[in-house]
């Protein structure tokens, strides 16, 4: 986790005739949504969106259907022009590029996944993979072979030359996540992949797709509407609300300090069980009332769910170590409160 | 949140009570002159389960489409003015209208007849003169006779007609008073519903408008049904006479001046531009040509296995079976060479037809300006009756085949330019935005995504106009087209009956065969997907 792979800095997006104008009025005179559509009947999609990437992070941006999320996603590869703000894909400002060169990258550098697959209906599965490869001109040859390895990384070997409709919507998107990763793209974005599948296909593909990513080190913008998906694939993921960027942390971090109302009451019915780790909820160890000899120890890093196991083998509190040294206690009550989410006692 | 939901109490259907206060504001608010007799109708109204009205219009009743207008109902003011007008034409009939009045002016004329006979019988020297007028004279007398009791018959049913006037209207007024609260109670649920576009309350200037249309209709066509010898100025529109107060006297019609006008401008545009339109008429004979050399210059032999196999390979045996047999009637009866000038016609236009409309279609598929802007057009392309657009071709480009294919071409352009903008609008804007997001230049998007996606319905359109183009090459026989529409035009021309169906057959096979050819390989595409 080391270079910046996407970086935005205080984009912007006004949808209407009059954008120009709202936006110069939002800068100069810091004007609500409310008066830019009273004022310029311009709706703000997306109101100094700032964030970086690191390379091979999976950043997930959560938030309600119309809270900009979509549109956020669309400003990294320019299928949406920014208002203001400024778009950096390794180190490149795609908002002063050319044509051509905008086409090279996205052909290139960053594959899409989209939540209602857009597979072509007239092309086999194969062609369909291969489509960002035919764009580019490669080769028939060398196109197929792509297309053929990247279809093995999502388990479609077999179904090349089957045509999209003959295929389960589970397979379908997995065949959209096959193209994407087609041309070997640095970023993948992926726009709410995984929402129109049923449950149990949801989350196996959400696994598949973590453990594929951990594997080609891609890095990924994912765009969900659903927390739990957030939480289980993201490192790191931003809330947006009404195109506001709410906050953005680790999954450890947005469940126990969520920034506001809003944030706390999406959280209020997540699990902590795999989230909240023992550093977060131990004590000092002075706090140990008897002895520690004999009692069970986890790392720092362990989640509750570790924990709860280690604690229901004894009376006494579980220790936590350090490297080997240890850095504090987590007792019955703690433990119990921490999976309510880190109640005060 | 949860306070408005504990607050909530739960009332069984049976117990609950209409809020009367709020619907009768509402009601007085809608009716503004007399809206407590509104507000009572309408709750009968309300309360009402049965089907028959239960309440009763007075003013409705006696006004009758009056107070329609004054309440903006127009639907009813119109239906109950014709209504009512009816009801007083037949009562105007019966009462100062003479329905025996052709038969008693006969009965006259046939009584003086009998006395100039008589009075002649009378001047006669010679008896058998005598007898001959007396007898006439008798005969037409008795003649007469019978048109004066016919005549008194016709009189006599002129009270009839009258009572049923007056029979009708107040079946009219009745039904008028009965439905007219039912009637407002509807405007009142529309005007609840969108308060800007429904006129509420009673206005004087409806009011005002419904008694002019009123005066304006129902006395005019009283005078014209009742009034035997009606004024000329009634019957028939003075055309002369408005031309002369505007051109002045002598100075012809306002039709032949501006006939004459616009002959003038055709012909200065027609020569002003000939070279442009011989350019035009060049290219669509290119064309032609090339497919006549194909289709006629070959041997006949290798044309029809060409067909034969082409009908096979596309539509399968049974549709190749039946063009065999389409295309030995053809042949046997002598048909066979025109028949082929008719495919090319059909061809040639089609062509045009395609390599024009697709790229159009494309355009108004991809731009909604140029869209709208065209839609018009191409509204009138394919309502104007040929007959109108023969004469502007004829005065442009002459007559023979060519302009017949540019007659063609108009007619039956339409749907393969709209059926392509349709398909082209219908692509899933996901898809284009995916092959968008994969780096696809416009191009690219145009030729690997909208035109594959949009493809049946350009094969829709294109089946479309091979079958109008096939329709309008036979009414270019009008302006000088060959083929089959020809040998018809000739058999119409003499009215020979016989000429005429084998040559309207052949027609026939030739649409039937074009038809299952094209729709087979279509058909077959289909499956492919």
């Amino acid at each position: 986790m080391s270079e910046t792979v996407v970086k935005l800095t205080d984009v912007w997006k006004i949808f209407g005739a009059r954008a120009d104008e709202a936006m110069a009025a939002v800068k100069s005179e810091g004007i609500g949504k409310p008066e830019v559509l009273e004022r310029f009947q311009c709706v703000v999609g997306v109101q100094g969106a700032t964030f970086d990437v690191p390379r091979g992070e999976i950043f997930c941006i959560m938030g309600l259907s119309g809270s900009g999320k979509s549109t956020l996603v669309r400003h990294v590869n320019r299928l949406i022009e920014p208002t203001a703000g400024k778009i950096e894909i390794m180190g490149q400002d795609v908002s002063a590029i050319s044509e051509n060169e905008l086409r090279r990258i996205r052909a290139q550098q960053i594959g899409m996944v989209f939540q209602h697959m857009a597979l072509m209906p007239h092309r086999s599965v194969r062609d369909n993979v291969a489509y960002p490869l035919e764009i580019r001109k490669v080769s028939k040859s060398k196109r197929w072979a792509v297309s053929d390895h990247a279809l093995g990384l999502v388990d479609l070997t077999g179904y090349e030359d089957r045509l999209p409709k003959e295929l389960s919507g589970g397979m379908q998107q997995r065949v959209g996540i096959a193209r994407a990763l087609a041309s070997d793209p640095e970023i993948l974005l992926m726009d709410e992949p995984f929402s129109a599948l049923d449950p149990l296909i949801r989350l196996q593909l959400q696994d598949q797709f973590k453990a594929l990513v951990a594997q080609l080190k891609k890095t990924t913008l994912f765009i969900t509407h659903d927390l739990d998906e957030a939480i289980r694939i993201g490192h790191r993921i931003a809330i947006m609300k009404d195109g506001v960027i709410v906050q953005i942390g680790t999954p450890e971090d947005i469940v126990m300090n969520p920034a506001d109302e809003y944030v706390r009451e999406f959280v209020q019915g997540i699990s902590k069980l795999k989230l909240v780790k023992a550093h977060s909820i131990m004590e000092p160890l002075e706090k140990a009332t008897g002895s520690l000899d004999g009692a069970p120890r986890a790392d720092h890093g362990a989640d509750l769910d570790q924990l709860i196991d280690l604690a229901v083998t004894t009376e006494q509190p579980v220790v936590i170590t350090d490297g080997g040294t240890d850095v504090g206690i987590v007792t019955k009550p703690r433990l119990l409160r921490g999976i309510q989410g880190g109640k005060d006692d | 949140m949860t306070d408005t939901a504990t607050e909530l109490k739960v009332t069984a259907a049976s117990d609950i009570e209409v809020d009367r206060d709020a619907l009768d504001n509402s009601i007085r608010e809608f009716a503004e002159v007399n809206g407590d007799y509104y507000i009572g109708a309408f709750h009968k109204i309300h309360d009402a389960t049965g089907f028959l009205p239960n309440t009763f219009n007075l003013w409705a009743a006696v006004l009758g489409p009056l107070w329609a207008a004054s309440r903006a109902i127009w639907g009813m003011f119109w239906t109950f003015l014709i209504l009512e007008v009816i009801a007083w034409v037949q009562i105007g009939r019966g009462w100062w209208g003479n329905p025996g009045a052709d038969m008693s002016e006969r009965a006259a004329r046939q009584s003086a007849r009998a006395q100039e006979l008589l009075d002649k019988a009378a001047a006669a020297t010679e008896q058998a003169d005598v007898d001959r007028f007396t007898k006439l004279a008798n005969n037409i007398q008795a003649a007469a006779d019978k048109s004066m009791v016919q005549a008194e018959a016709a009189q006599a049913e002129a009270f009839g007609i009258m009572m049923t006037g007056f029979l009708l209207l107040l079946i009219f007024k009745l039904v008028q008073g009965l439905y007219a609260d039912r009637v407002y109670e509807k405007q009142y649920s529309n005007w609840r519903i969108d308060p800007a576009n429904t006129e509420s309350g009673r206005s004087q200037s409806n009011t005002v408008m419904g008694a002019i249309l009123a005066a304006a209709i129902g006395p005019l066509i009283v005078y014209k049904f009742t009034v035997n010898s009606s004024m000329a100025l009634l019957d028939e529109f003075p055309e002369e006479g408005a031309s002369a107060l505007f051109l002045g006297e002598g100075n012809g019609t306002l039709f032949s001046r501006l006939a004459n006008w616009m002959e003038a401008r055709i012909d200065a545009a027609a020569a002003a531009g000939g070279d442009f339109f011989d350019g035009i008429v060049y290219g669509v004979r290119v064309v032609l040509d090339t497919l006549t050399v194909a289709l006629n210059g070959s041997p006949w032999p290798v044309v029809m296995l060409v067909i034969a196999v082409t009908a096979w390979r596309a539509a399968g045996p049974r549709v190749a079976i039946f063009t065999c047999a389409a295309m030995a009637y053809t042949a046997l009866l002598g048909y066979w060479e025109v028949a082929m000038e008719t495919v090319a016609l059909v061809g040639a236009s089609v062509i045009l037809c395609v390599v024009i409309g697709i790229p159009l279609g494309i355009w108004f598929g991809k731009s909604r300006r140029a869209y709208k802007a065209a839609e018009p057009v191409l509204d009138l392309m394919q309502t104007l009756p040929a007959f109108v657009y023969l004469i502007p071709i004829i005065a442009f480009f002459g007559t023979g085949n060519p302009p017949g294919i540019l007659a063609t071409i108009i007619f039956g352009m339409p749907p393969v330019i709209r059926l392509t903008a349709l398909g082209m609008r219908g692509v899933p804007e996901s898809i284009k935005e995916a092959a968008v997001a994969f780096g696809a230049s416009k191009w690219q998007l145009l030729k690997d995504v909208e035109i594959p996606l949009a493809l049946p319905s350009i094969m829709t359109g294109v089946n479309q106009t091979i079958l109008m183009c096939l329709s309008m090459v036979v009414i270019i026989s009008l302006i000088g087209g060959g083929g089959l529409g020809k040998e018809i035009l000739e058999a119409l021309q003499y009215a020979a009956k016989g000429p005429g169906l084998l040559g309207g057959f052949a027609i026939l096979f030739l649409a039937m065969v074009m038809d299952r050819i094209v729709q087979g390989a279509f058909r077959r595409e289909d499956q492919k997907d």
